[in-house]
């Protein structure tokens, strides 16, 4: 059997072959000879059609899209969203670009604006907002230790990809839809429920018919108060007051949402007694050892389980942390 | 039969965790205890966002059932007697948990020179 790996010899005069075919564009640094040292496939000996008609397009129509445009923005061959050609399934959707996550954090930490009302002037989610004023504090945490950032990287994936830009103290196009509505797992069943025809029947109906515990879509939605300002213009309610109370709603909410947090902080401190050693803190917490139900194995009972398969090393199980301590 | 009040370890390779049971001093470690009263875990932890260096350890316990079965005899081991000691349940079996000074010498008693010879 002849050696599959090209010999010297034979490497060299297909170079050459490939060399007096066409120009190539690197010379002296990377030979077509040492390019070919992976590769156990001979090259081509001619050049196909397709091949000299790509080369004659890099060189004329081409050369446009080599580099990304100069003042920003993703150069694609389509001149749309969309990065592969042939691919219309792939589309980038648009990010925010550096100048409209400093205005987001400007308007949350400086202005002390709400995140619901942040994202709703804005049109980019809440989640979103809360994720840009997180990160943003953690660089300028950064800037203000002297430690470098990763601009040029940035900069480049910020070239490449569409991004959304906002001016601030005007109207501005949405980024995303911001009041869209979570799948619950308990609507995701088939469900007939007979009603009399006489009977008006509501979503806060619909939502119970589903479960017992189980809010309206109206109130589910993550700008509540967004629903409650259009039943306020419908009710003739001039625009700016409409506003204005959708702010203080939002505040509100906000409100709630800290005391909430601070009251759930407060307890776990209450029911938790802290002794400090020389070389730990132990921390005990007080819990209820008889939830353990009928049979000892109730889902939230204190400690392992006997008797239970433990599933945390069982494929398809996230092992990684979900959530922001 | 002597009850104890005992560690029963979980947990994977390298990474303890242990029930705080009741059980019968005589079964197996990990075999059923009689009741399930906390857990501990000996894996110092740092709080998120704290870069003092300063580590703690989580331990959950029924302080109520505890203290029942220390009231009908059951006999907690070392570790856990040290851990029940902390949260004032047991006393202190080997060393009170605050650094002890000495007490002041009288006044008329000299202290012993380094020089002197024997």
């Amino acid at each position: 059997m002849p050696p599959r790996i090209p010999t010297k010899s034979s490497a060299s005069s297909a170079s050459a072959l490939v060399r007096s075919s066409f120009v190539s564009p690197c010379t002296s640094q990377c030979l077509p000879s040492c390019r070919a040292g992976f590769s156990t496939t001979p090259s081509l000996e001619r050049s196909t059609n397709l091949r000299r008609a790509f080369m004659q397009w890099q060189k004329t129509i081409g050369a446009n899209f080599k580099q990304p445009k100069p003042e920003g923005g993703h150069n694609y061959l389509s001149n749309s969203n969309q990065p592969f050609p042939l691919n219309p399934q792939f589309r980038s959707d648009r990010v925010l670009d550096e100048q409209a996550r400093e205005l987001i954090w400007e308007k949350v930490m400086r202005q002390g604006e709400t995140l619901k009302a942040v994202s709703a002037e804005l049109g980019v989610d809440v989640t979103r907002v809360a994720a840009v004023v997180r990160l943003k504090e953690v660089e300028k945490d950064w800037v203000s230790k002297g430690k470098k950032l990763a601009t040029p990287y940035s900069k480049a994936v910020l070239g490449m990809l569409p991004t959304k830009s906002f001016r601030p103290g005007v109207q501005n196009q949405p980024l995303e839809p911001i009041n869209e509505l979570h799948i619950h797992t308990a609507t995701q069943k088939q469900l007939f429920w007979p009603t009399a025809e006489s009977r008006q029947f509501t979503r806060e109906d619909a939502a119970k018919a589903f479960h017992a515990k189980m809010l309206s879509a109206d109130k589910r939605v993550p700008h509540p108060e967004l629903i409650q300002m259009e039943k306020n213009l419908l009710h003739g309610m001039s625009p700016d007051e409409a506003r204005a109370h959708f702010i203080s709603a939002a505040e509100q909410s906000e409100r709630m949402a800290a005391e909430k947090q601070v009251k759930k902080a407060m307890a776990e401190e209450q029911a938790t007694k802290r002794i400090n050693t020389q070389r730990f803190e132990f921390r005990f917490k007080e819990v209820d050892s008889e939830l353990v139900g009928k049979d000892g194995r109730a889902p939230n009972v204190v400690g392992w389980k006997y008797g239970m398969p433990h599933y945390d090393r069982k494929k398809g199980m996230v092992k990684i942390p979900t959530s922001v301590p | 039969m002597t009850i104890k009040i005992r560690l029963a370890r979980f947990g994977r390779r390298n990474a303890p965790f242990y029930n705080i049971v009741v059980a019968h001093a005589r079964t197996a470690r990990n075999s059923k205890p009689l009741e399930v009263i906390g857990t501990y875990d000996p894996i110092p932890k740092a709080d998120p966002y704290d870069d003092s260096g300063r580590l703690h350890k989580d331990i959950k316990l029924d302080t109520l059932r505890a203290k029942y079965w220390i009231g009908v005899g059951a006999q907690p081991t070392d570790t856990m007697w040290r851990l029940l000691s902390m949260v004032g349940i047991m006393e202190p079996k080997y060393r009170s948990q605050q650094p002890r000074i000495a007490p002041q010498l009288p006044a008329d008693i000299k202290k012993p020179e380094a020089t002197s010879s024997a």
